[in-house]
């Protein structure tokens, strides 16, 4: 009597060729018809400037999709980048190196990361309210250290390091493409990664099992504002100016990347590859929507259409292999 | 790093002292000193003594079975085991060392795994990572967990087990038999010296149980002790070399197989002979309270049942076969297809809202999630179904809801802190109390109960057949749903049988024997 089991991995080349989310068909649609719509959007220039805008996109995406990957969430994400781009950009002012600066930007989104995280973690309070209140405190600190103006004139060392090259790819997508990387070997190649997975489908066995699962379930928050502390540097060097409320908005994108790329929000469901495609759908559509010349508030309910398209054709297609199977 | 199978031969070698020879022995011989003994063990929580000086020995290679009815202390046993919970008195020995056991990595440290009813398998980590979770360590590599030596590892406890699963697989895409044997495993994995498992063939079909206790079979030979929890009389007496009968949370008996029938292990479980039956005191019902004439749904056919005031009327049957259905329908909380339901002679009592004004009560059968809102407190809980009863010149008034609450915390025995205690808190019984009390405060005469002692301890479990009895005798009808057949031919005056969704006969006075219920219930 032997039962075989023939179940394939979601988390490889697998799923990526039988199962390409529905953001992953938009994604080559959208593609498709804004070349045809207009052939300037396939110029090099072009795709540079959608592969920058995704690279910056990415830096919050793929540590929110771990942070979802909890069952949590962090709303403040976006503030945490406005906030460390104006400390960055304060520090430089106030005549610091530009490392100096960029430890100062750290520790202040570490002890955020870590207030986020000790909150959820440890006292079990909701993660939606505490970013949510986190995300309001970041939001005030960033204003009231700017009066709510733009700052600049610091050194052009950050916009030269933005617009710099390595090899010839420009160093923003060279970073993100690391950071996919090494996130990618940490959840699917490090005990920390089952921990995280473990952690949204079953925390109380991952006590069981004698781990310290609240340190883990906090580390993915430090992980997080580490790396939106740091991708504040690229942000100020795009622009070459911080704003307090550039981020307004950024971590609304960042959870549509992620949940457009099949990550659920349910029993640490996730797919880091799926952030990247996500985040690339919705630069795209918004790329093309600035070529057709579309208003940007009308962009927003563009990408708002974008995300529950793409959860529609996955429901449609989780019903047609029940159907089937 | 843990290689299954071999290493649990030298662990049974080294465990047991023994020439090579004598691996033929019985099992559990009392010649060989108990590998694992419990002495004394008590464990009281507030108003239940759960476990009273319990006392059991498991040796080496033996199945040891713990029989008893819902609420014996069972669960509570087999978590003061595992560090679970803290007993009050008594100790635990491992050959013949005494040892603490305060949280579970102890009992694992120890050699001692259970496999609880609810898995803890992490859903979208392989089957790979789900046996060896949390012992990642071994297979480092660079701070990387080398995949592959984890799997070969993973293949060789499944060989071992006589599993082809592919150790890639999710844990979300297993079956629940599957993920048992992925529970017994990882079980395994952890060089278990004692395998408590609790009713594992609850959820698992005949075919998936044969292949457990073929595993079973093989890991006793093995050496490995087994404590096999369950009530299924079948079972316990296929594979149990050792039974040990508990009842009200003590040891009634511990015997080797063989040495008791089977209607004397079921009496020891329930306390009186098995067969004999409580003498019913035959009531005389009155007016009917609900004719229901060939009554179609969806997942039901022609239902046709009549309840008196002042009698019991018991809805018998296999589960699944329709009877939560039925009072789901009469209650009006399903839709019916065609046919008609008359509640106290009136037939214009059309939906649910207009029924539960007349009346009606449903206690249902998943009372957390159906019956209470769990969060609230019990006067919340009590009063939701008669609020307007709490409002005085068109304005709630809590002090009249706290005095109604009261009340029925008195009427019904309730053990609850005080009316704003939250039911997520109460213990089962207590719980259901509640749900009664709610429908008691809105003056409901005609009661359906699914399953009202289920998961409820032996003490409240009598309480609410008093309170049945007080129902009945004020007048109102009482339909019950209950799987345990003595519970319903002690309770009800009669009896519908169900099988397939129908009705399939009728049983009353004399008749209503449990051999009756179980010939129309299943399948000839």
């Amino acid at each position: 009597m032997s039962v075989t089991i023939q179940l394939q991995r979601r988390s490889g080349m697998g799923q990526f060729l039988s199962a390409i989310p529905g953001a992953g068909l938009l994604l080559i649609l959208m593609l498709v018809l804004f070349t045809i719509v207009n052939p300037r959007f396939v110029s090099q220039t072009n795709l540079m400037n959608v592969g920058l805008q995704t690279s910056l996109l990415l830096m919050l995406a793929l540590p929110m999709t771990l942070i979802i990957m909890t069952e949590g969430l962090d709303l403040s994400a976006g503030a945490l980048l406005g906030l460390s781009g104006v400390i960055v950009a304060e520090a430089l002012l106030a005549g610091w190196g530009v490392l100096a600066a960029c430890a100062a930007t750290l520790a202040v989104s570490i002890a955020f990361g870590a207030l986020n995280g000790v909150l959820i973690a440890y006292l079990s309070l909701p993660a939606f309210v505490v970013t949510l209140g986190t995300m309001g405190l970041m939001q005030g600190i960033a204003l009231v250290l700017t009066n709510g103006d733009p700052v600049g004139g610091f050194t052009p060392a950050i916009e030269t390091f933005y617009r710099s090259q390595l090899w010839f790819i420009p160093t923003p997508i060279a970073i993100a493409a690391a950071l996919y990387a090494a996130l990618w070997l940490l959840l699917y190649r490090t005990r920390l990664g089952n921990y995280v997975i473990a952690i949204g489908g079953n925390k109380d066995a991952l006590r069981l099992a004698g781990i310290r699962a609240n340190l883990v379930h906090l580390a993915v928050y430090v992980l997080g504002s580490t790396i939106i502390g740091l991708s504040a540097v690229l942000l100020i060097g795009r622009t070459n100016s911080a704003h307090p409320t550039v981020g307004i908005g950024m971590e609304f994108e960042a959870i549509a990347a992620v949940v457009l790329g099949g990550t659920s929000f349910e029993k640490g469901q996730g797919w880091l590859f799926g952030a990247v495609l996500g985040a690339l759908a919705i630069t795209v559509l918004r790329n093309g929507l600035n070529i057709l010349s579309i208003d940007s508030s009308l962009q927003v309910v563009c990408i708002g259409i974008l995300l529950i398209l793409a959860l529609l054709i996955d429901q449609a297609r989780k019903q047609f292999v029940r159907r089937t199977a | 790093m843990m290689h299954g199978t071999e290493n649990q031969d030298e662990q049974g070698d080294r465990s047991l002292h023994t020439p090579k020879g004598s691996a033929s022995r019985a099992p559990g011989s009392e010649a060989d000193a108990p590998l694992l003994r419990l002495v004394g063990i008590d464990k009281s929580f507030p108003g239940v003594h759960a476990l009273k000086n319990v006392s059991l020995d498991v040796y080496a290679g033996e199945v040891h079975v713990i029989l008893g009815q819902n609420g014996a202390g069972k669960s509570t046993l087999i978590k003061t085991l595992y560090g679970a919970y803290a007993a009050d008195r008594g100790y635990i020995e491992i050959e013949g060392r005494r040892v603490a056991v305060a949280r579970p990595a102890d009992a694992s440290a120890l050699g001692i795994a259970v496999i609880f009813q609810e898995f803890s398998l992490i859903p979208y980590l392989d089957i790979a990572q789900n046996i060896f979770l949390g012992r990642e360590a071994a297979f480092s590599r660079f701070g990387l967990v080398d995949s592959a030596a984890m799997h070969a590892a993973a293949r060789t406890i499944l060989d071992g087990l006589g599993l082809d699963y592919d150790t890639h697989a999710y844990a979300a895409d297993l079956g629940v038999a599957q993920q048992q044997m992925v529970e017994i495993a990882k079980a395994l994995s952890q060089n278990a010296r004692v395998l408590v498992m609790d009713e594992p063939t609850a959820a698992i079909s005949e075919r998936e149980s044969d292949r457990l206790f073929q595993t079973i079979a093989r890991l006793t030979e093995k050496r490995v002790a087994i404590v096999y929890i369950s009530h299924r009389m079948k079972e316990v007496q296929m594979l149990g070399d050792r039974i040990t009968i508990l009842r009200d949370g003590a040891v009634v008996t511990s015997v080797l197989r063989d040495q008791k029938s089977q209607a004397e292990m079921v009496g020891a479980m329930i306390g009186r002979p098995s067969g004999s039956q409580l003498a019913r005191t035959p009531r005389s019902p009155g007016e009917p309270v609900l004719l229901a004439r060939d009554v179609n749904t969806a997942k039901l056919s022609d239902i046709s049942i009549e309840i008196l005031a002042g009698e019991v009327v018991g809805l018998a049957g296999l589960v699944g076969s329709g009877r939560t259905e039925v009072v789901r329908a009469l209650f009006g909380a399903d839709p019916i297809a065609s046919g008609e339901i008359a509640l106290f002679g009136s037939r214009a009592l059309a939906t649910l809202d207009r029924r539960v004004r007349a009346g009606m009560a449903l206690l249902p059968e998943d009372r957390k999630r159906e019956g209470l809102a769990l969060p609230l407190d019990v006067r919340d809980n009590a009063t939701v179904a008669s609020l307007w009863r709490s409002f005085t010149s068109g304005w709630f008034s809590p002090a009249k809801a706290e005095r109604d609450t009261r009340g029925l915390i008195a009427q019904l025995g309730i053990a609850a802190h005080g009316t704003r205690q939250s039911v997520h808190t109460l213990s089962g019984g207590n719980q259901q109390k509640v749900v009664l009390a709610k429908w008691l405060a809105a003056g409901s005469r005609l009661f359906l109960l699914d399953e009202p002692t289920r998961g409820v301890d032996v003490g409240a479990k009598a309480e609410i057949y008093r309170l049945i009895d007080q129902l009945v005798d004020g007048g109102a009808g009482v339909v019950v749903i209950s799987s345990e057949l003595p519970e319903l031919v002690q309770l009800c005056d009669r009896a519908y049988v169900m099988r397939d969704h129908r009705i399939v006969g009728h049983l009353a006075g004399d008749q209503l024997t449990e051999r009756a219920i179980l010939e129309l219930a299943v399948h000839q």
